[in-house]
């Protein structure tokens, strides 16, 4: 292979396949270090000045400002527990204890990062507007038309994702668990 | 008959398998001319890899400091609009979190951030760096009397601050304490520029108003090192 015919392939080569690993490696969340929990899925290192690059690449990308880890951690689940990937034309239970924290907020999303526009206009739940049973556990219908009690509205785009925020969580994460921390399950119901 | 030397299924044979030889040498002899490119655009590939998720969390034009806070004056505290599905603020953002915004850049000196909390509302505040970088971030019940001050110096400023005290005639601080002033934190960034994030949440949304005017006492000002 002369110089000259090989100097522009190996060139275009090499861009091709950097950028195709810098694509691939900011799909499915920021860096290494996720922590799971049933459907839902934290990267606690984000919080914090030991961030790894790819985190930090990803997070910029998005343009997500993540929680500190003195202000709490986040979850995201793009699944249920069953592992199919949420979406808004089923109905979802999301139901069990609350997470271990001073306050808890849950918001339904666009995969793009967009708040899900919806009639209610409704973007969300907090801990602290919650209806609870006498044991202090919750259910949360998650779903396109209304529901009585804790309403998520759940808007037309078909594919969204949750995030669970645990303001001031009780815990911190030991390797790749969470001490003490509980998440609520998240169980499709019936889909149109 | 005679049978000519060409003619004779052994030599022709012979040459058959020379020449298929040969082919396989020039296989062989470009294939190992080809190993340094292949290697180069290996190599190539790897630090154009490297080089850009390096590079994107300051580059990429959604990055949050440069979509949020690289174009806000020096000492301004802005708080951003309301979090809905048409808003322009962060990617991701939590509905029930009033959030403010402030730059800083400590080329001319230190950054001095306050802040009181209500206590009917929880309160954090973020330190990053334009990278997204979180260097500290602290709630209301990590403030003492309620009330945040923060000083960000460089390590420059922060040693030069502890010579001075020293040759004051104060003791010079251990390794690894800060010679802030009372009730002040003072965190040393690795960086001259970054920006500040202040959060105050609303139990629900008919209290997002209330959370935002918490955010009202949040202060940046940028501070010159006295002569």
């Amino acid at each position: 292979m002369s110089g000259l015919k090989a100097l522009p392939l190996a060139t275009i080569a090499a861009l091709a396949l950097g950028s195709a690993a810098t694509l691939f490696s900011l799909q499915g969340g920021p860096g290494f270090g996720a922590v799971r929990l049933g459907a839902w899925t934290s990267w606690p290192q984000v919080g914090d000045s030991d961030i790894d690059p790819y985190a930090r690449a990803s997070l910029a990308v998005d343009g997500a400002l993540p929680l500190g880890s003195r202000e709490g951690v986040a979850f995201i689940a793009t699944t249920d527990d069953e592992g199919a990937p949420l979406d808004a034309r089923c109905d979802y239970r999301i139901s069990g204890a609350a997470p271990a924290a001073r306050f808890w907020t849950l918001g339904a999303y666009d995969v793009d990062g967009h708040l899900r526009p919806n009639l209610a206009h409704r973007h969300g739940l907090t801990s602290a507007a919650l209806l609870r049973d006498s044991d202090g556990d919750f259910v949360v219908e998650a779903a396109r038309g209304a529901r009585p009690g804790n309403w998520l509205p759940l808007g037309e785009k078909s594919r969204f994702i949750l995030i669970l925020r645990a303001y001031q969580a009780k815990t911190s994460a030991i390797g790749d668990a969470y001490q003490g921390m509980s998440v609520p399950s998240i169980a499709r119901g019936n889909c149109s | 008959m005679t049978e000519t030397l060409s003619d004779s299924p052994r030599v022709a044979g012979t040459r058959r398998l020379s020449w298929s030889r040969v082919g396989r040498e020039k296989q062989i002899d470009r294939a190992v001319r080809a190993i340094p490119w292949v290697l180069g655009a290996l190599f190539g590939a790897v630090a154009l890899h490297l080089l850009t998720i390096l590079a994107l969390p300051t580059l990429w034009p959604g990055a949050p400091y440069r979509a949020l806070a690289a174009g806000l004056p020096l000492g301004k505290t802005a708080i951003l609009p309301r979090p809905d599905p048409d808003s322009l603020g962060a990617a991701f953002p939590d509905p029930f979190a009033a959030t403010a915004l402030c730059r800083f850049d400590l080329s001319q000196g230190s950054a001095r951030i306050r802040a009181q909390v209500d206590g009917a509302h929880p309160f954090s505040i973020s330190v990053r760096l334009t990278d997204g970088t979180i260097i500290y971030s602290g709630n209301d019940r990590d403030a003492p009397s309620g009330r945040f001050n923060i000083r960000i110096v460089t390590q420059k400023q922060a040693d030069a601050e502890d010579v001075s005290q020293t040759s004051g005639g104060d003791a010079a601080p251990a390794p690894g304490q800060s010679g802030a002033a009372e009730g002040e934190l003072r965190l040393t960034s690795p960086n001259l520029r970054g920006f500040v994030v202040f959060r105050a949440l609303a139990s629900r949304e008919e209290d997002y108003d209330a959370a935002g005017s918490a955010l009202a006492t949040a202060q940046c000002a940028m501070e010159k090192p006295s002569p």
